[in-house]
């Protein structure tokens, strides 16, 4: 099983994709810090050709927050 | 350039999977700034990789530049940094002065007062830090009252900023090895909409897109990479439809394009970057297939050219290959192939070059050829630390090569060396001298003993050390100077002197300059309080002709350390058709 979305915030993070779900959070992911979530927004917007306002970069403080997110912007994640 | 996905190929290097090829010089770089700056890393360092480096990056935290210039080693870490860069935007550093500046000019006063001290700081910090240091200019600010959309440059405030901005970058053009970055300049490149991304200031306090940190990223490796990569040295160029539009043979001289009007205009452009590059001491060549008189009555009759002969270091005109031909240029010029760019607007050369030349950089005329002006600017290949005396005069000295070399024809080898009326000069390097010397340490392959390559700052602190000698040497006959094209330095341990670094630009060979050299060495190595010398050969792809340079004069092989040897007494003496003299400092 591989996920676009898992694995770029593996990738950014640094960590294993399998130790993620859409539930990671940076209450859960030590990793993520603030600095890794500009590094995340910087990745998505690069990897789906999208632009996220602050509104929902503000919201995206799960994994599958962000998949929401993104899929209202019609990218198939 | 950084490939298609620089931050793909940073995290596969910080990953240990790739390192793309083979890595020459590890390369620790420290950014901060009154900005956060972490998404420059994967810029820089893609670019650091593209150059075959090994990028160590570390970001210092935001907003604390005034306490890196007091103790950078507590604020960055204690390591070892070959470059720190900082990166500034006076609204961040000032922001209440530069609002008030917008209604006050004693504010002004205030603030290039502030400013002074911050350049104060800097020069601390260069007293303290050894490798390279790197300060942007101030780029234009992002704060209500200077908005470009409603004229804020010609405003109050916009002439503040120009004040000020220029304040700055004199007062860092006035620190000695204080390399001024200009993010000024990039943003103008790059244009302000294009620049900043307003959410990322908001959220995370760092104001570019990241196309514009991808700038930044480049231009910076690029400023790293001058420190120790040697450019290009000379340029290769066709002539029909690539100095001129047209083909001269079949045109004629008043059928060419080449004037005042395109497309005659994006040629003459063309010739004036070059002539250009040739003022920064890089050198032209000229390969092309043509009947030579057809192609010299261009240089030296058409009203139009911009280039002349005297400008050009090499003419191969006839009808051999372009690959024959850029060989001849490299054996004449004495320089490796890999220091070559060849320009021509032909798919069918450019692809025969690439392929049996690998190392030479190949570049073909744009199919819009109004891009031909601009074609060399903007690239690396030409990327110096700084430009010597010695670059600028390259191809005055290489004439005078060309009548020495007349003159030796013409008579015996022993006349030829007696004529010359050698003058070599052996001297401690001073301050003055330390960016040539640089130069070669980090340029010269083939005379090269040892191939330690180092920073203009390392250069200067061995200069400076008590048990140290930084020379270079100084080579003058009757037909020119070559200036300084010989460095060496020794290193004093008890009786013995290291030779760590002995090195000669490959023009002055042959003539007694070793044995002068290597003779007035033994004399600097006896000021020392030494009593014998010692050096070793480390052999590289390039230098192979050095291999038996200790043993031709006399040194012992010493086959525990796999080092030469040789006392003081018995060194090699300064042949007789030599005048020569050593210089070492004072005090």
């Amino acid at each position: 099983m591989s996920d676009a979305l898992i694995n770029l915030f593996a990738e950014v993070l640094q960590v294993e994709p399998k130790t993620l779900n859409d539930n990671s959070s940076p209450d859960n992911v030590k990793q993520w810090d603030s600095l890794a979530a500009m590094h995340l927004v910087a990745a998505i917007e690069d990897t789906f050709k999208v632009q996220l306002s602050t509104k929902e970069i503000m919201k995206m403080s799960t994994i599958g927050l962000a998949r929401k997110t993104l899929q209202g912007k019609n990218v198939a994640v | 350039m950084a490939g298609p996905d620089p931050k793909a190929a940073w995290r596969q290097y910080q990953a240990g999977l790739k390192t793309q090829g083979a890595a020459s010089f590890d390369v620790k770089v420290a950014v901060a700034g009154s900005i956060t700056v972490e998404p420059l890393e994967p810029y820089l360092g893609a670019y650091l990789l593209s150059r075959k480096f090994k990028p160590h990056i570390t970001c210092g935290p935001f907003s604390q530049l005034r306490q890196i210039c007091d103790d950078y080693k507590s604020v960055l870490g204690a390591g070892d940094f070959n470059a720190i860069a900082l990166l500034w935007r006076v609204e961040d550093m000032f922001p209440d002065l530069m609002a008030r500046s917008l209604d006050s000019p004693a504010a002004i006063a205030d603030l290039l007062r502030e400013v002074k001290i911050f350049a104060d700081a800097v020069a601390n910090l260069r007293k303290k830090f050894h490798g390279t240091l790197i300060v942007s200019t101030l780029p234009y600010p992002s704060m209500p009252g200077f908005e470009l959309t409603e004229m804020g440059q010609a405003s109050a405030g916009g002439l503040a900023f120009q004040a000020v901005s220029q304040f700055w970058t004199q007062e860092i053009a006035k620190l000695e090895r204080v390399r001024l970055f200009d993010l000024h300049g990039l943003m103008l490149s790059a244009g302000l909409k294009h620049a900043n991304d307003a959410r990322k200031w908001q959220l995370y306090r760092q104001p570019y897109t990241e196309p514009f940190w991808g700038d930044i990223g480049r231009m910076l490796g690029r400023m790293i990479a001058a420190e120790k990569i040697s450019p290009k040295k000379c340029v290769v160029l066709d002539l029909d439809n690539t100095l001129w539009g047209g083909i001269i043979g079949e045109d004629g001289l008043g059928g060419i394009q080449l004037g005042d009007e395109f497309p005659g205009k994006a040629y003459r452009d063309f010739q004036r970057y070059l002539m250009h590059l040739k003022s920064k001491g890089v050198m032209l060549a000229v390969a092309s297939k043509n009947n030579p008189d057809d192609a010299y009555e261009v240089f030296d009759k058409h009203d139009a050219m911009i280039l002349s002969r005297k400008d050009i270091a090499d003419f191969e005109i006839h009808w051999e290959s372009k690959v024959e031909s850029i060989k001849r240029v490299a054996a004449k010029l004495n320089i490796g192939l890999d220091a070559l760019v060849f320009v021509d607007d032909n798919p069918k050369e450019i692809g025969e070059v690439s392929e049996r030349l690998p190392g030479v950089t190949c570049v073909t005329v744009p199919e819009e050829l109004a891009e031909l002006p601009g074609l060399l600017a903007g690239t690396d290949l030409f990327d110096v630390a700084e430009v010597t005396d010695e670059d600028r005069r390259r191809t005055e000295m290489l004439q005078a090569d060309g009548i020495r070399q007349q003159a030796q024809e013409i008579m015996s080898e022993e006349d030829f060396r007696k004529s010359l009326n050698l003058k070599i000069d052996v001297f401690a390097a001073q301050k003055q001298h330390l960016a040539r010397v640089t130069q070669l340490i980090n340029k010269t392959n083939q005379f090269n003993l040892t191939t330690v390559r180092r920073t203009q700052d390392e250069v200067e602190m061995l200069a400076e050390a008590q048990d140290a000698l930084v020379l270079g040497m100084d080579i003058k006959d009757k037909y020119g100077d070559y200036g300084l094209v010989g460095v060496s330095i020794l290193k004093k341990q008890n009786k013995i002197c290291v030779i760590d670094t002995l090195l000669m630009s490959c023009r002055v060979l042959g003539r007694g300059a070793e044995a002068t050299f290597i003779a007035k060495l033994a004399e600097a190595a006896k000021s020392l309080g030494c009593e014998e010398m010692r050096g070793k050969y480390i052999p590289t792809q390039k230098n192979a002709m050095v291999k038996d340079l200790y043993q031709r004069f006399g040194f012992r092989h010493d086959t525990a350390t796999g080092e030469w040897a040789v006392t003081l007494a018995e060194a090699p003496k300064t042949p007789e058709h030599i005048e020569a003299a050593l210089r070492l400092k004072v005090g």
